[in-house]
């Protein structure tokens, strides 16, 4: 293992408070792993959190037009409830707090509590839940649709609702209907190293992909052979548009980098999406191309698409500043 | 068999030091049907205990249970901390007002903890989970009190049935948590939590036989 670290137990709280002196807007609280903003105003809080591991998700969203507090866990672990009660605290401003949950069973738990705390002490709370990720059915039984790089397009949507004024409930029906419109798929090239195990959580082949892997290394649906961005571009798109119908829509497409590709490739990859999807008549409203929810240092992509109506397009443009994001 | 918070805190030390003894195979387990960091989660709840045990065993059983639940709630993180820190919350309430843990309070505390677990969980057995190691141990040990059988043949028969717990989840497919991912929901492989709850339950058994 080669990472820039110190004590593999530290990594969380090192690595927020490097975050922090990035940005002078922002706040760290120490002992609970929350990032948040640091001018207080009257609106409705917007709190997201959940395992390391994935930054710039999710403190790095903290800020201007999106989170109010992002809470961090351990890495790939869900941060427990008293962090999360933090983070509501931090957020809140009297007008409610509204959590932005990734749909994984630790994640969901956790928040729960964090949220029946919060109400005990008053708080109003409320919670929505993103599955993104069309590798995974969805399923009420089971913990089903995993939530992925989508969840940025919530942060951005609902936090910029809520910087305009929107009430708890109007907030609310935001991030609800940005999941609704929101699909992404993932691939992945190589393994990540957790820094407390400092060996790979698994091996895959030089000139093999996974596609749908998810974002802690979680199987995807098909490991095969490494293809030209064109063939993957067809390949992930085409997941994507079996589970939803954006055609004839205006979309806003996220192409995600996993932390461990070089954003050449990703550009390669931007164009051969944006030419198939114009070739689907898909437009493209907005584009996004970065590494905005990773996994460490994992190889490998995931595309994102966002249905747009009006009402979405107007909060997509609202501006925001935060240190992973600034429109 | 009475327990106090001193006792209980003496059996948890023992449990931290058998799940780090095991953590290289928890791991191992964890890579195959998770993401690899069960042990190393649970390891940092199991130590703050460690560390916290002289200063728990001077509390009531009550408080003393609910500080292990805080404890593991934030320090494990995860579903696991969520899950054992509601188990001891719940029994918190349980050991309001009592001064001792014998046999009979034993079982109902094990039994509080199931319940919180698949409520919290939203789980039940056969899911590849925990629960299908705690269980068939409360199963066990409620049959084995309610016949009468001998202390400590009744303390061996619920480490077996936490042991045989943790094994029946190789062929089970998971429903909840990562190992759901996984093409085959993880058949063939055992589920980490569902061990590292059998080392649990096999250290207390072993601790209360030597009482």
């Amino acid at each position: 293992m080669k990472k820039i670290i110190n004590e593999p137990a530290n990594v969380v709280p090192d690595t927020l408070e490097g975050l922090a002196l990035s940005d002078p807007t922002l706040v760290y609280s120490k002992g609970f792993e929350v990032i948040s903003r640091k001018e207080r105003r009257e609106k409705v809080g917007l709190v997201s959190g959940g395992g390391s591991g994935h930054e710039p998700a999710h403190a790095g969203y903290v800020g201007k037009g999106m989170l109010d507090a992002a809470v961090a866990g351990n890495v790939f672990a869900s941060p427990g409830p008293e962090g999360i009660l933090e983070g509501i605290n931090m957020a809140n401003n009297g007008k409610g707090v509204l959590l932005v949950i990734k749909n994984y069973s630790g994640d969901i738990m956790n928040f729960d509590m964090a949220k029946e705390l919060a109400e005990m002490d008053g708080i109003e709370v409320e919670s929505v839940i993103v599955k993104d990720d069309v590798a995974v059915p969805d399923s009420t039984y089971s913990t089903g649709r995993r939530g992925i790089a989508g969840t940025i397009f919530v942060h951005k949507l609902a936090g910029a609702k809520a910087e305009m004024g929107g009430s708890l409930a109007e907030v609310k029906d935001v991030a609800l209907k940005t999941i609704e419109n929101i699909r992404s798929i993932g691939m992945s090239m190589s393994s990540c190293i957790l820094p407390a195990v400092g060996k790979p959580g698994f091996t895959i082949e030089d000139n093999e992909m996974e596609v749908g892997m998810g974002i802690h290394g979680e199987p995807g649906v098909e490991r095969t052979a490494i293809r030209p961005s064109k063939e993957l571009a067809e390949i992930l798109v085409s997941k994507i548009l079996e589970d939803y119908d954006y055609i004839g829509s205006e979309v806003a497409l996220m192409v995600n980098g996993l932390g461990g590709t070089a954003l050449m490739e990703l550009y390669i990859l931007n164009k051969d999406v944006h030419e198939l999807l114009e070739s689907k008549n898909v437009k493209v409203y907005k584009t996004l191309v970065g590494n905005y929810m990773t996994s460490m240092e994992m190889a490998g992509c995931s595309i994102t698409l966002l249905k747009l109506d009006d009402e979405l397009k107007e909060l997509l443009d609202f501006p925001c500043e935060t240190p992973a994001l600034k429109l | 068999m009475n327990l106090t918070s001193k006792e209980y805190m003496e059996y948890l030390v023992l449990a931290a030091k058998k799940i780090d003894d095991n953590g290289n195979y928890i791991t191992s387990l964890d890579a195959i049907t998770g993401d690899g960091d069960h042990y190393t989660n649970m390891q940092l709840g199991f130590s703050k205990l460690t560390e916290n045990a002289d200063e728990f065993a001077l509390l009531s059983l009550s408080e003393c249970f609910r500080k292990i639940g805080m404890t593991l709630m934030s320090a494990i993180g995860g579903s696991s901390g969520a899950l054992y820190g509601s188990a001891y919350i719940s029994a918190s309430k349980v050991l309001m007002d009592k001064e001792t843990i014998d046999t009979p309070l034993l079982l109902e505390i094990l039994s509080t903890m199931l319940d919180a677990i698949k409520k919290r969980g939203d789980a039940d057995v056969g899911m590849k989970t925990m629960i299908d190691a705690l269980a068939p141990a409360v199963d066990v040990f409620r049959d084995g009190l309610t016949a009468g059988i001998d202390s400590s043949s009744l303390f061996e028969a619920v480490k077996q049935a936490a042991d045989n717990g943790a094994q029946s989840t190789k062929d089970m497919e998971a429903v909840k948590g990562r190992a759901y991912y996984q093409a085959n929901k993880g058949v063939g492989h055992i589920d980490p939590g569902a061990m590292t709850m059998a080392y649990q339950i096999e250290t207390l058994m072993d601790y209360i036989s030597e009482l």
